[in-house]
C-alpha cells in the first residue's frame, strides 16, 4: 500500500489517516477517523470541546499511541516512529518566547539547535520577518513588544522549520478579538506563500471557514463531514451541523410536507410556502413531517397583511450594520438577521410579518436521524 | 433595586513612578439602568479601571462618584459594586446553592433572608432546578450564570463584567448574550461590561467607550457608532471586517475630486466646491467593506487582483490588492471572483468617511458640495 502514496507533486497527500481509533480508560475519543491532507493545503479540523480535535493531532505528532488505524506521512506509515523523527512541527495556543532573547534570537533559535550556518539563518530569518511584518522589531526584548508582535514572533519561529507538516492546535485562541481575525489571514497567507502544508485544529467555525481549503467537522470522536468551506454552510451532513456553523444559529422548526399542484406545500408556523424547486425531488408523494432549517439571514421583515409568517417581537440584538431579531408565534420561534437601519421603526413586543427571501437555500432534515434530506 | 449613576472623573492610574499610565485621566458618567461596555484591545486600561472602581487598586487621581458620592477610600467590600471575572471564581466542590449563598454568609446575612435571595437569584437565571447540583459538574455557561449569581444574590448598586463570556464557546456566548440582555431588561442593572469583543459589546451595550493606550477615544449609542466613528482607531476597531483606512490626498481634477494614496486613486465624483477645506490634507478616507462591489472592469473606478477568498457563509470577504493598496470586500456569496482573477470595483461614495489625517479624528468634509 505504501508505494500508491509515493510523492507525486502538489496534489499528492502529504498525510493519510486512515480509521484512527483511540479511547481513554474505556471512553472512546476517537473513533475510526479517516481523512487526507493534501501538500500546500490548509486544512482545518472543526469541532465543540471533547470532539477528538486534539486527541487527533496527538496522534499524528506521536505524543500518544492508537488504539488502531494507520497514520502515513509523506508516503510511509510512521506508526511506530517517535515523535522527534517524524518531521512534523506542532504549535501550540501557549507561543511563549524567551524574555531574554531578542526577536532575531527567539525566532533562530530551533536554526541555532540545529547547527545550521550564521548566513543561512540571517537568511531564512530575514525571509520569515518580512513575511510576518516583524523586521523592524527583530532587536527588541519581547517585553518591549506588542501582544500581536510577540504572536507574530512566536509564530515565525515556529515556521522557520521546514517539516513536512504544521500541526496548530488552537494557535490564535488566546489573542484579541481583532487581532485574531488579522493573524488568521497572515497565517493562511503565509502557508500559501511558503507551499507549506498546514492541519489546524479550532472550535470557531468562523476561523475554519475564513483559513480552510477543506474542513474536517468532528464530533464526539467521529468525522461527520468533510467539506470546503462553503458547502459545510450550503450543505451541511445534518442539523448538528447546521447549527455549529453559522451565527446566529439557523432555524429548524418542525414542518410539513403537504402533496399538491406545482410540487406541493410546505407547512410551518400556521402557514404555507411552496416547496422549492430543489426539495421537489427530495419528499416522496405522500404528506410527511421532517424539519425545516432557514439561516436567518434568508428571512426578512414584511407586511403582515400579506407575509407568509405573522408573529410577535421578542428581542432585538444590535450587532452593528446588522441586527439580529427574534419573534415567536404559536408555532416556531425564529431568528432573522436584517440591516440595523431595518430596526429603528420597530419594536419589541410588536407585530412583525416574516418572509422567506431566498427558498433555494432552505433545508430539510430528517426529524427522527436529524440528516439533511437530500434530492433523490 | 436602587439604580445609583456612577460617575469617572479625570479617573487617572499611574505605575512604576509615573512613566506608565494605564489610565490616562478618563470621564465617564454612566445614568441608572444604563449598559456601558468599555471595549478595547488588551492593555488599553479597561481592567484596571474596573479594578479601581471595585477597590482592588486606588487612582493616582481623579475620583469615582455614585449616586454623586465620591468612593475613593471607602474599602473593597463596602463600595456595593459586583465584580465578575471572566474565570468565573466559583467554588467547584460546593453545590450551586452553596455558591450562591456565599457572599450572603460572609456578610452573616440572617438564614430565611438568604434563602430567599438564593431562590430568586437562581429563578432569575433558570438554574432553580439546578440548585443541588456541584459547581465542578457544571457546564462552562452554567459555572458564569453560577459566578454572576452569587454577585447579583448580593444585591449590587453597579455590576461589573470583566470579559464574561471569553472562556464560553461560539453556541455558549450568544445563549449567554440573550441571558444577560433578558437579565438587564428584568433587573434593570446598572452595567459596566469589559470586553475586546465588538459582538459582545454591540449586543449588551446601551453605549460603547472605546478605549486606548489608557485614554476614552469615543463614547457613542450603540445604535450609531458603527455608522459614526468619531476617531481611526474605532473605526478600525469595529465591523468585520473593519473600514479599509487609506492615508492620502484629496486633489481636484477638472471639476471633479480625486483621492490619492501614491498610485491609488479613486475619483470621488461632483464638483470642486470642497476645495478649501480638502487642501489642508492630508486625510484618512475610511471606505466600508460593505460599500464596495463588484463592477464591470471596462467601466469601474477601481481594478485589482483578488489576493484571498474567506467564505463567511451569508456573506464573502474578499482581499483585493490595488498598487500598493489592498482593499477588504464583503460580497454576496455567489458570484464573486476568484482568487488571482483581475475585477473591477464600485464605490458608494455616500458611504465613505474622512478622517483628519493628522489628528485622526472624523471630520465632515463637504463631499463634492454635498452637506456631508
Amino acid at each position: 500500500m505504501k508505494e500508491s502514496y509515493a510523492p507525486r507533486g502538489r496534489d499528492f497527500p502529504v498525510l493519510v489517516i486512515d480509521r484512527l481509533t483511540k479511547s481513554f480508560r474505556r471512553k472512546t475519543a476517537l473513533d475510526q477517523v479517516s481523512f487526507t491532507v493534501p501538500a500546500a493545503s490548509l486544512t482545518v479540523i472543526l469541532g465543540p470541546a471533547g470532539a477528538g480535535k486534539t486527541t487527533a493531532l496527538r496522534l499524528i505528532a506521536g505524543l500518544d499511541r492508537p488504539d488502531s488505524g494507520t497514520v502515513i506521512l509523506a508516503g510511509q506509515d510512521i506508526g511506530s516512529w517517535e515523535p522527534k523523527d517524524r518531521n512534523i512541527a506542532m504549535i501550540l495556543d501557549n507561543l511563549a518566547l524567551y524574555p531574554n532573547k531578542t526577536g532575531y534570537e527567539n525566532i533562530a533559535s530551533p536554526l541555532v539547535i540545529r547547527g545550521e550556518s550564521k548566513t543561512e539563518i540571517e537568511r531564512k530569518v530575514a525571509e520569515i520577518a518580512a513575511t510576518l511584518k516583524v523586521s523592524h522589531i527583530l532587536k527588541r526584548l519581547p517585553k518591549t513588544m506588542s501582544g500581536g508582535e510577540r504572536q507574530r514572533i512566536a509564530l515565525g519561529r515556529a515556521l522557520i522549520r521546514t517539516p513536512n507538516l504544521f500541526l496548530l492546535d488552537e494557535p490564535l485562541s488566546s489573542l484579541d478579538a481583532m487581532l485574531r481575525i488579522e493573524l488568521r489571514a497572515e497565517l493562511k497567507r503565509l502557508q500559501r506563500d511558503l507551499g507549506y502544508t498546514f492541519l489546524l485544529a479550532t472550535p470557531d467555525y468562523n476561523e475554519a471557514m475564513a483559513i480552510a481549503d477543506t474542513v474536517v467537522m468532528l464530533r464526539e470522536g467521529r468525522v461527520v463531514q468533510i467539506a470546503k468551506p462553503q458547502t459545510l454552510y450550503d450543505e451541511p451532513t445534518d442539523r448538528d451541523v447546521a447549527r455549529f456553523v453559522g451565527s446566529p444559529q439557523i432555524n429548524v422548526i418542525g414542518a410539513r410536507y403537504a402533496p399538491g399542484e406545482s410540487g406541493g406545500n410546505i407547512e410551518i408556523a400556521d402557514s404555507r410556502l411552496p416547496v422549492p424547486p430543489h426539495l421537489q425531488t427530495t419528499f416522496a408523494s405522500r404528506a410527511c413531517d421532517f424539519e425545516l432549517g432557514i439561516r436567518p439571514e434568508n428571512l426578512r421583515l414584511a407586511d403582515p397583511s400579506r407575509a407568509h409568517i405573522t408573529a410577535k417581537l421578542t428581542d432585538i440584538e444590535p450587532l452593528g450594520l446588522k441586527s439580529a431579531l427574534t419573534v415567536r408565534n404559536a408555532g416556531a420561534e425564529l431568528r432573522l438577521l436584517v440591516e440595523s437601519i431595518v430596526t429603528r421603526d420597530i419594536s419589541v413586543g410588536q407585530s412583525v410579518g416574516v418572509e422567506v427571501t431566498n427558498a433555494s437555500m432552505l433545508l430539510a432534515f430528517d426529524p427522527s436521524t436529524g440528516r439533511r434530506m437530500s434530492p433523490e | 433595586m436602587k439604580k445609583p449613576k456612577l460617575e469617572l472623573v479625570s479617573l487617572k492610574k499611574e505605575y512604576d513612578n509615573a512613566t506608565v499610565a494605564a489610565v490616562d485621566g478618563i470621564d465617564l458618567s454612566i445614568e441608572a439602568g444604563e449598559t456601558v461596555a468599555l471595549l478595547g484591545p488588551s492593555g488599553c486600561g479597561k481592567s484596571t479601571t474596573l479594578n479601581m472602581i471595585v477597590g482592588l487598586e486606588e487612582p493616582t487621581s481623579g475620583d469615582i462618584q455614585i449616586d454623586g458620592q465620591s468612593i475613593i477610600g471607602v474599602p473593597l467590600g463596602k463600595r456595593n459594586v459586583g465584580l465578575v471575572f471572566q474565570d468565573y471564581a466559583v467554588f467547584t466542590t460546593m453545590t450551586v446553592r452553596q455558591n450562591l449563598a456565599f457572599g450572603l454568609e460572609i456578610r452573616h446575612a440572617a438564614r430565611p433572608e438568604i434563602v430567599r435571595a438564593v431562590a430568586e437569584v437562581a429563578g432569575l437565571l433558570d438554574m432553580s432546578d439546578r440548585l443541588d447540583v456541584r459547581a465542578k459538574d457544571l457546564g462552562g455557561s452554567e459555572l458564569q450564570r453560577v459566578a454572576i449569581g452569587r454577585t447579583l444574590v448580593t444585591k449590587p448598586a453597579i455590576l461589573l463584567l470583566d470579559e464574561p463570556l471569553s472562556n464560553l464557546e461560539a453556541a455558549a456566548r450568544l445563549a449567554m448574550r440573550r441571558e444577560l440582555r433578558r437579565l438587564q431588561s428584568e433587573i434593570g442593572l446598572t452595567i459596566i461590561y469589559v470586553t475586546h469583543d465588538q459582538v459582545e459589546a454591540l449586543s449588551l451595550a446601551d453605549r460603547i467607550a472605546v478605549m486606548r493606550a489608557g485614554k476614552i477615544l469615543q463614547v457613542e449609542k450603540t445604535s450609531v457608532i458603527s455608522e459614526r466613528p468619531d476617531h481611526i482607531f474605532v473605526a478600525s476597531f469595529l465591523g468585520s471586517p473593519p473600514m479599509n483606512l487609506l492615508k492620502g490626498h484629496i486633489e481636484a481634477k477638472d471639476d471633479a475630486m480625486v483621492f490619492r494614496q501614491g498610485s491609488f486613486s479613486l475619483p470621488l465624483g461632483g464638483t470642486s466646491s470642497g476645495d478649501a477645506v480638502f487642501a489642508k490634507g492630508p486625510f484618512t478616507l475610511g471606505i466600508r467593506p460593505e460599500s464596495l462591489r463588484f463592477a464591470p472592469k471596462e467601466t469601474a473606478p477601481l481594478t485589482g487582483q483578488v489576493l484571498l477568498v474567506e467564505p463567511r457563509g451569508p456573506e464573502v470577504v474578499l482581499t483585493v490588492k490595488i498598487g500598493a493598496v489592498q482593499l477588504k470586500v464583503v460580497a454576496p456569496p455567489v458570484g464573486y471572483p476568484v482568487e488571482g482573477a483581475t475585477a473591477g470595483l464600485a464605490v458608494d461614495l455616500d458611504a465613505l468617511v474622512f478622517f483628519d489625517g493628522r489628528t485622526n479624528r472624523r471630520v465632515d468634509v463637504c463631499q463634492a458640495g454635498r452637506p456631508n
